[in-house]
């Protein structure tokens, strides 16, 4: 996953794509998966997910690690782990796998363990199909150019932006300077709070100056004076944006259809 | 001063009063500045340039909260109604911190941001962008993120924004502040090449040496910030030196030689104001019969320096610290043996060494990102260096605890606001004798001793973030000191700062390093490192590079453009002359007989 917001994006006709239609189109499966309740159905949206982000993507090696590796295995280590917590009542008629003492873990619990691991797994891939292929400044312009957000909410969040690894950098330096001086030593959570209630006015402070010199800077650049202003990278609503979406969301009714009433 | 029909920019009697101020600085500015014309804005620190360069685009008292009295215009248009917008087509501006201006992603979406505002068409946003960028060098860089740019590089990036917007006056406060030796030669070079074009400049800037040759007019405010010079540079700066540098304002570094040689009784009719000026009025001049260098340097120098004293002789500080060298060794205060460290990937430090002995005020240069900083964090503890690589004062800073460190080196940071950790400025200094089993009433009394020594007494009870800044500076030593250091490392420690206030806290430490302390700066400050090191450590590219007597250092010009340094003006202009040899090696302004301690 890129971390520069600014990153041109990477070919690929996903990158082509409108970033709304990226976002809109997998809406309706992704609502319907925070309710669904069997495995399968995250399943195909899944495969779906990958599908799309293979084909309309260049694949680099981060992203295939992510996809192949960071997804799988997480949402197996997070399903079996929440297969402990599901109530043992509910799946008492299923198989036994484990029993230690009066412990019984039965096959229901690591089903539905899984099917919630995949849930989220499946959320977050449909998520990645915009968050893959589209950079910061092309969500902001689409967000200006179809969804009238005024422009000087989207270009000054863009700006903020740029105040997070600057914050980061900081924060590190404020962290060196007070272990220096010795200051709120110590271990465990008491002694961590302290710590951290330290950092937060330098902090501050440094934030506030930053973000004020920021403001002036593209107040005397005129920003904000019109309201509207040149857009030299269009992104208009095309034709193949709508039938994206269409498309998407008609294999989703169809899945939703065929494999209703997903556990519930 | 003719009242031209219209001036670019018309200031009369322009008095600014920030919201929570009493007084208002400036008090009374006023001046013009015409088309194509380059002035310079001096005064001392306090009176308010600053401030002034917000009023000439309308940011006060349109975006700060700040009252203004008098009349400022561009144009005609008073700034006071005109929107910031419509006075932006006209002044572009150029601040001190290069990463607080920048906005989006690319060099080249950062320049068309401006004209993009102003609803320009995109071709002509695309024209502009591209013209400006040529203008500045970075046409090139066109598609990377301006984070990688060098500060010089931002700043030349800040220049071509303002230049985009099609300003006919380009407004620049104190552009480079922030920069190394190479940055500001950047910087200067593109804004000749701006005022060739017939763009007006008007530049607040401390460091002369490198603005003095484009400016055509010079102002000057007094500490109030009244108009009390106004005039072209040889009426201002060449006649009236004396009384501006009793005023506090910084001359260039040629100048403020020339006043300490005529002290001297050098008879030099013409003031000079940059290096080669200097040259030039030397070699016309006679030396005053009874002329030493200083008095401890005459024998030493006059013995060593063979009558040809263009060649790179031995001198004086050399000999003595060939004595030093071996008191160094003996008394090592620092000690650093086959230091590597990594940072990430990156080796930062390659198998350093380096020895500072007791009582050495050394200078740590070197390019951005060469090491320096790493090097002197690893000494003092701040990075913690591999086992045996370091020892201060006898410890090793990776095995000792920190509160026992904290007693044998003090280290400053850049910020000082990173480093205060309590609520007020007593306890702040207090902390570092706390818990260490001391009785309460020596804390009191050993804290209350520091108050005075760097003159806070007065604000004991104050939050440390509401001092001021020269406040927040001393009191970030004096934490630093209070345990009982005997080394103490400084990170930049004039970075960003105005130059009265650099020389004060040049001042405290050099009265400091006299009283036995032993200290190490990292510094861009060439003339800081002239002026108050006596031995110089270039790192580069993570090694070192050249440790010397600073004088050694800086005759090394091959040595410093590898290093991406420059040689300091009083050196470049003393070094060229051939008539007086007694003057070559002299590094220091206070080396200069006459010249202020």
């Amino acid at each position: 996953m890129t971390l520069d917001p600014y990153a041109d994006g990477p070919p690929g006709f996903l990158a082509r794509t409108s970033p709304l239609a990226k976002l809109a189109a997998p809406l309706p499966a992704m609502i319907v998966l925070v309710v669904a309740r069997d495995l399968v159905t995250p399943l195909v949206f899944l495969a779906l997910a990958y599908l799309l982000i293979i084909v309309g993507r260049r694949m680099s090696g981060r992203v295939a690690a992510l996809l192949f590796l960071g997804i799988p295995i997480g949402a197996v280590i997070m399903g079996l782990a929440l297969g402990l917590w599901v109530d043992a009542g509910l799946v008492d008629d299923t198989p036994t796998v484990l029993r230690i003492g009066a412990w019984t873990l039965h096959a229901g619990a690591i089903e539905a363990g899984l099917a919630t691991g995949a849930r989220l797994a499946a959320i977050l891939a449909l998520g990645l199909i915009a968050g893959l292929t589209t950079t910061g400044p092309d969500l902001v312009r689409a967000s200006v150019q179809q969804l009238r957000v005024p422009y000087r909410i989207g270009y000054a969040a863009l700006a903020a932006i740029r105040f997070v690894p600057r914050f980061g950098y900081e924060l590190e330096l404020i962290r060196q300077a007070h272990r220096v001086r010795g200051a709120h030593g110590g271990r465990g959570p008491v002694a961590a709070v302290a710590r951290w209630s330290g950092y937060v006015v330098p902090l501050l402070a440094g934030a506030i100056r930053h973000a004020e010199r920021v403001a002036l800077a593209m107040d005397a650049r005129a920003f904000g004076a019109h309201p509207d202003r040149t857009e030299r990278h269009l992104l208009p609503w095309r034709r193949r944006d709508t039938v994206f979406v269409v498309a998407f969301w008609a294999v989703s009714a169809v899945v939703l259809a065929a494999l209703f009433p997903w556990g519930l | 001063m003719t009242d031209d029909p219209a001036p670019l920019l018309h200031l009369r009697g322009v008095a600014i009063t920030h919201d929570g101020a009493d007084a208002a600085a400036p008090a009374s500015a006023s001046f013009d500045v015409r088309p194509g014309e380059v002035v310079l804005l001096l005064g001392p620190s306090g009176s308010g340039k600053s401030t002034l360069a917000l009023a000439t685009n309308g940011l006060i008292p349109q975006a700060v909260p700040a009252r203004l009295e008098g009349t400022v215009a561009v144009r005609g248009l008073s700034t006071r109604e005109t929107p910031v917008a419509t006075l932006a087509r006209h002044v572009g501006m150029v601040f001190q911190d290069p990463d607080a201006q920048l906005v989006t992603g690319s060099v080249f979406d950062e320049v068309a941001f401006g004209p993009e505002n102003l609803r320009m068409p995109g071709a002509d946003v695309l024209a502009r962008t591209e013209q400006a960028l040529r203008r500045v060098g970075l046409w090139d860089r066109r598609t990377e993120n301006p984070d990688r740019l060098s500060g010089g590089g931002k700043q030349r990036l800040a220049i071509a924004c303002a230049l985009a917007m099609g300003s006919e006056l380009l407004v620049l406060d104190e552009p480079t502040a922030n920069l190394d030796p190479a940055g500001i030669e950047a910087v200067y070079e593109a804004l000749a090449l701006v005022a060739t074009e017939g763009r007006s400049i008007l530049l607040v800037e401390h460091n002369l040496d490198a603005a003095v040759e484009m400016a055509d007019r010079v102002v000057v405010l007094d500490a109030e910030g009244r108009t009390i010079a106004d005039g072209g540079v040889d009426e201002v700066l060449r006649e009236r030196a004396d009384e501006l540098d009793a005023l506090g304002v910084w001359l260039p570094v040629s100048t403020m030689a020339a006043l300490a040689l005529r002290r001297a009784g050098w008879d030099l009719p013409r003031l000079p104001l940059t290096p080669a000026e200097l040259t030039v009025s030397l070699e016309a001049a006679e030396a005053p019969m009874p002329y030493s260098v200083s008095a401890e340097e005459e024998d030493a120098t006059s013995a060593v320096v063979p009558p040809n004293a263009g060649s790179f002789a031995p001198h004086a500080e050399s000999s003595r610290l060939n004595t030093e060298q071996s008191a160094r060794e003996d008394h090592p205060a620092v000690e650093v043996r086959g230091l590597t460290l990594r940072r990430g990937r990156r080796t930062v430090l390659h198998d350093v060494d380096l020895t500072i002995g007791a009582g050495e005020f050394v200078a740590v240069v070197g390019a951005n990102g060469a090491g320096k900083t790493t090097l002197v964090q690893a000494v003092a503890g701040v990075l913690t260096p591999p086992r045996g690589t370091v020892r201060v004062d006898g410890a090793d800073p990776a095995t000792i605890a920190l509160r026992d460190l904290s007693r044998r080196i003090g280290f400053v940071f850049q910020n000082p606001e990173h480093q205060f950790i309590a609520h007020t400025v007593f306890d702040e200094l207090a902390h570092g004798l706390r818990g260490r089993g001391l009785d309460p009433d020596e804390i009191r009394a050993r804290t209350a001793d520091m108050l005075t020594r760097f003159g806070l007494e007065a604000k004991a009870d104050v939050h440390p973030f509401l001092l001021s800044g020269g406040q927040k500076r001393r009191l970030s030593v004096g934490t630093a000191l209070i345990a009982g250091a005997p080394v103490l490392a400084l990170d930049e420690p004039t970075f960003g700062q105005d130059r009265a206030r650099a020389d004060d806290l040049l001042r405290l430490l050099r009265d400091l390093n006299d009283a036995g302390t032993t200290v190490i700066v990292v510094t861009h400050d060439m003339q800081l490192v002239a002026e108050y090191a006596e031995r110089t450590v270039v790192v580069h590219d993570g090694r070192i590079r050249a440790d010397a007597a600073t004088r050694d250092v800086f005759a090394d010009e091959a040595l410093l453009h590898e290093a991406g340094l420059r040689r300091p003006p009083l050196q470049q202009a003393l070094r060229g002359v051939i008539r007086h040899p007694q003057l070559a090696g002299i590094t220091a302004l206070r080396d200069l007989a006459g010249g202020r301690g």
